[in-house]
């Protein structure tokens, strides 16, 4: 690791992770939309574009980053209330918006600009207790976003939202009492929600995830196709292109949601494990960033978007075995999709940019 | 001091941070553990329940129904094949919504109301059915046109099949019988397996009877398909073998020739080879086209064939009537077997015959009688009194007995379903089913063939047979291939008619046949001019409503239509040494001698100057 500075890759080994994950990402999706060549260059231009970005971010200073991040912040708010007034409607929900030619997901970059905010806010005096005012900013920074995001409604991503923002106050050392508080009124506020704020098709999402077979044809449909890929995928897998349920599309967002059915069926368990390994080489190159960073903001940022990568794998993995209801995670470099990917590569971009300072 | 502080809290915070991240972390992980435990069950553990779902999702079993054999006449026409044919169906399990695709379809391609009204009349009444036909017989443009929405609709297919085609149509109906939709009733029946694929099966006449031959062994092939049900590959085919084909008796030249002859009237006809038993012709009248109620799936409704008398209805098989004079022949030679009347010996027939201590005068046709007569005479002139006094004489058992031998009041064995019993009277016939004494009267009238006396055409047909072979029996076939062995029955049956009646008696007997058209007084003489091959035959004239023993000639011109007189004829030729059998009967029509008689002679006439000097 001589060149620690070049170009802003400040590791060498997490770079050429990201490289290979990302790489084989844009193979499987050759798969995933059946072989449709012109969609793989779309998402290699965006990989491309997204590595860029990344270098660039990796060569600012965290200390510069940390002055901007309660602009970026508020330019996402911003952009959030425009997604709502004008907003591309898709599905019965406004999630888009379009500038030059190119939709955006606001939503998706908020995965990492509340935990910046967030880390912002509690490095302004790391060393005070977190007290109550504390917290209550901090509440207002993570439920701001969030109740824009459900008016589009897209409960799913508000969730992920609220999850990473909690990761980012639980490492900022939120106390136990509040832990317990807030956990406790959670009890209380499910049923509530459930009752008055879920849209019935919400609710069916998590009803077909505890008994798929009860719709067999319309929600559950994608849970039991994705089920069936990744169990009759074995040990070994069908092979790259063989996957039935892939190839004659049985499962459905096969590029993104289900990305994951499509790798388990073509290279099964085995492949997984080798996935996973990827992965983890990765994440113990971050940890390892995060354990040599020199000031508050580079910790609490750096171990935040770590934990946020693992929660996302997590998550649309759980997803696409009937785990977890389908929330619309993607999985991190390798699903298609260009918000997403563009929210991955910044998070990378900043701890390149973290690990500069070391 | 204040330094101190700041360190001491920085240290603080910086421990909390990396505690918390340590928890986080760990969690994560254990999470991501518990994961690929997860993973491993769906994949390794329960790996071979998901292959199955995974294969049974992609690879389609498609049934293929075999090519239906095709009938033959005995020159090699065709009476029944099959023709290509696409039709526009639609999956009623795979269609979300049928009104829809109708809505889509009409748009398309037009559709009658009749046509939609079918539909969902068969959707409902064959409900077993997955694929219900919408339209058939569709036209290049037509087919593309469906094609090109097809995508846009889940169910919605254009499929080629075969239809079954009866090109001979009116002529043949009731012979050949017809195919149908498999109802519920065949389905209970039926091999499901052989029948998978299939959507018809023989309901009537041959297509019925031999059914197993026919319908040969269906195939079938793995389609592998995509989620939206369209085939992508064939994986593997099993060929299905096509039903035999069958080359029947039938002259089909015959056929159209007795059906001309018969189509103005209500009745059947059917002619048969004496020496194999071969039926060369058989029509029954009226008859329908049975590809319109292949296309139109019903006809009851139509006008046309409401007008007609029970068209479905095969009088050939399945017409019982009582057979009159035709009988007496056979009556005859029961007299003679046991040696009950001389046949040389003439009596007096008057006008009436009586019994004792009767009032009842059982009438002749001829209001004044025959006079005397032998035998011969009486069958010439179809002498009622005579056999009347012959009936009296022998007795029903006696009667009952010999009318056994010419297989009547049971099946004749022909090859062709739901064949009739017709009712061969006896005392305790009528004591079962009528619940009554027999009397003497009754004895006296089955003499001429009246009273509870039935039978069929094709047991005319078949007794007729046996007098022109004078005993020998050959039980009716319509399959050429179907090789009859003789039953111990039969066998029974041969020896008796020809040890116990000599060749002199059967001799006396066909003579006197031969005499009723050839002889100046024979009731048939004047039925045919042409006199050249030698037709034997009798006359029958049944009664349908019995007349007052008064009513005068006026009267009975003025009877209405259905309560006419049948009438019948039965028939063979050449005298010596026949070659064919023919039994007519036409219903409400009025004497043997000028309906039956007549049609039946040009029909033998035809046979044996037209068709059989061809070969």
């Amino acid at each position: 690791m001589n060149n620690k500075n070049f170009f802003g890759i400040t590791d060498t080994t997490l770079f050429l992770s990201i490289i290979c994950i990302s790489f084989f990402g844009l193979i499987l999706l050759y798969s995933a939309t059946n072989q449709d060549i012109d969609l793989v260059f779309r998402q290699g231009t965006r990989l491309g574009f997204c590595f860029i970005l990344m270098f660039m971010i990796g060569s600012i200073n965290i200390n510069h980053i940390k002055m901007i991040a309660p602009y970026i912040y508020i330019v996402c708010i911003f952009l959030l209330v425009i997604t709502i007034l004008w907003g591309h409607d898709s599905k019965g929900a406004k999630r888009w918006i379009v500038f030059f030619g190119f939709s955006f997901q606001v939503s998706e970059i908020l995965k990492i600009a509340v935990p910046l905010m967030l880390a912002w806010f509690l490095s302004l005096d790391e060393y005070k207790n977190f007290d109550l005012k504390k917290l209550l900013f901090s509440f207002l920074i993570i439920f701001l976003p969030i109740l824009l995001i459900i008016k589009q409604p897209d409960l799913g991503t508000s969730l992920i939202i609220l999850l990473c923002g909690g990761i980012t106050i639980f490492l900022g050392g939120i106390k136990k009492k509040h832990i317990a508080y807030l956990l406790g009124s959670l009890v209380i506020i499910i049923p509530v929600m459930w009752k008055f704020f879920l849209l019935p098709y919400q609710k069916q999402r998590v009803m077909t995830m505890f008994d798929p077979t009860s719709d067999p044809l319309g929600s559950g449909y994608h849970i039991i196709q994705s089920k069936i890929a990744v169990g009759s995928g074995g040990l070994f897998g069908k092979g790259f292109l063989n996957g039935t349920q892939s190839q004659l599309e049985f499962l459905p967002e096969r590029g993104t949601d289900f990305i994951f059915a499509v790798f388990a069926e073509e290279f099964g368990f085995i492949g997984i494990l080798i996935l996973f390994l990827f992965y983890l080489i990765l994440i113990a190159r971050c940890i390892h960033i995060v354990g040599n960073a020199k000031n508050y903001f580079s910790k609490i940022i750096a171990g935040s978007i770590t934990s946020i990568f693992i929660l996302l794998i997590i998550t649309n993995i759980s997803m696409a075995i009937g785990v977890l209801p389908v929330v619309g995670v993607t999985l991190p470099l390798l699903s298609l999709g260009g918000s997403s990917l563009l929210s991955i590569f910044i998070a990378f971009g900043i701890i390149f940019s973290v690990n500069r300072r070391n | 001091m204040r330094r101190s502080f700041l360190d001491f809290s920085r240290v603080n915070t910086e421990k909390l941070f990396e505690k918390r991240l340590s928890v986080l972390i760990s969690i994560l992980l254990i999470l991501t553990i518990l994961l690929i435990g997860r993973l491993y069950f769906l994949q390794v553990i329960s790996y071979e329940h998901f292959e199955t779902l995974s294969e049974t999702n992609r690879i389609k079993h498609i049934e293929i129904p075999p090519r239906r054999g095709i009938i033959y006449d005995r020159n090699n026409m065709v009476l029944a094949d099959n023709s290509s044919l696409y039709s526009v169906e639609i999956n009623i399990k795979e269609a979300t919504n049928i009104k829809k695709i109708i809505t889509a379809v009409d748009e398309e391609i037009g559709l009658t109301k009749e046509e939609i009204n079918i539909f969902f009349k068969k959707k409902s009444k064959y409900s077993h059915h997955n694929v219900v036909t919408l339209k058939n017989n569709l036209s290049d443009a037509e087919i593309a046109k469906i094609l090109s929405i097809r995508y846009k609709y889940d169910g919605l297919d254009v499929t080629a099949s075969l239809l079954r085609r009866y090109p001979y149509e009116k002529i043949t109906n009731h012979v050949i019988g017809n195919v149908g939709y498999i109802d519920k009733k065949d389905l209970s029946k039926l091999n499901k397996k052989k029948y998978k694929g299939s959507k018809y099966i023989g309901k009537t006449g041959i297509e019925k009877y031999y059914e197993n031959i026919l319908h040969g062994e269906p195939g079938s092939k793995h389609v592998e398909i995509n989620a939206r049900g369209r085939q992508v590959r064939d994986i593997d085919e099993k060929r299905p073998s096509p039903g035999q084909d069958i080359h029947l008796t039938l002259d089909v030249e015959l056929q159209k020739y007795m059906y001309s002859m018969l189509s103005d009237y209500v009745g059947s006809s059917v002619v048969m080879n004496p020496k194999n038993g071969e039926i060369l012709g058989m029509v029954s009248v009226p008859s329908i086209n049975p590809n319109r109620k292949l296309w139109k799936f019903s006809v009851n409704n139509d006008e046309e064939i409401k007008k007609l008398k029970s068209p479905m209805f095969n009088r050939s098989i399945n017409g019982l009537y009582s057979p009159g004079s035709t009988i007496k022949p056979i009556v005859a030679l029961n007299g003679i077997q046991n040696k009950i009347m001389d046949p040389e010996k003439e009596y007096y027939a008057g006008p009436y015959y009586q019994l004792p201590n009767s009032s009842r005068r059982f009438r002749d046709w001829k209001e004044e009688g025959h006079g005397m007569v032998n035998m011969q005479k009486a069958i010439i002139q179809s002498c009622d009194v005579y056999f009347y006094m012959l009936a009296d004489r022998l007795g029903i058992d006696k009667i009952e007995n010999f009318f056994e031998y010419f297989s009547f009041g049971e099946k004749t064995g022909i090859d062709m379903p739901y064949e009739s019993f017709g009712v061969l009277p006896s005392k305790e016939w009528k004591n079962k089913n009528i619940g009554d004494k027999w009397t003497k009267g009754d004895t006296v009238i089955t003499g001429i063939g009246q009273g509870y006396f039935l039978t069929t055409p094709i047991q005319l047909a078949y007794a007729t047979s046996i007098i022109a072979n004078k005993g020998e029996i050959f039980i009716p076939k319509l399959n050429k291939n179907l090789k009859i062995k003789k039953n111990n029955k039969i066998k029974e049956r041969e020896f008796f008619l020809k040890n116990n009646i000599n060749s002199d008696d059967w001799e006396m007997i066909t003579e006197a046949m031969f005499k009723v058209v050839n002889q100046k007084n024979g009731t048939a003489y004047w039925t045919t001019k042409n006199k050249k091959n030698n037709i034997a035959g009798k006359t029958g004239t049944v009664q349908v409503y019995s007349l007052s023993q008064k009513t005068n000639e006026r009267e009975k011109d003025n009877i209405p239509d259905h309560l006419k007189d049948h009438s019948l004829y039965i028939g063979f030729a050449p005298k010596e040494n026949p070659e064919i059998v023919i039994a007519t009967i036409i219903e409400n029509a009025g004497s043997g001698s000028k309906y039956a008689a007549p049609i039946s002679n040009k029909i033998i006439n035809y046979y044996l100057d037209e068709i059989r000097e061809r070969y």
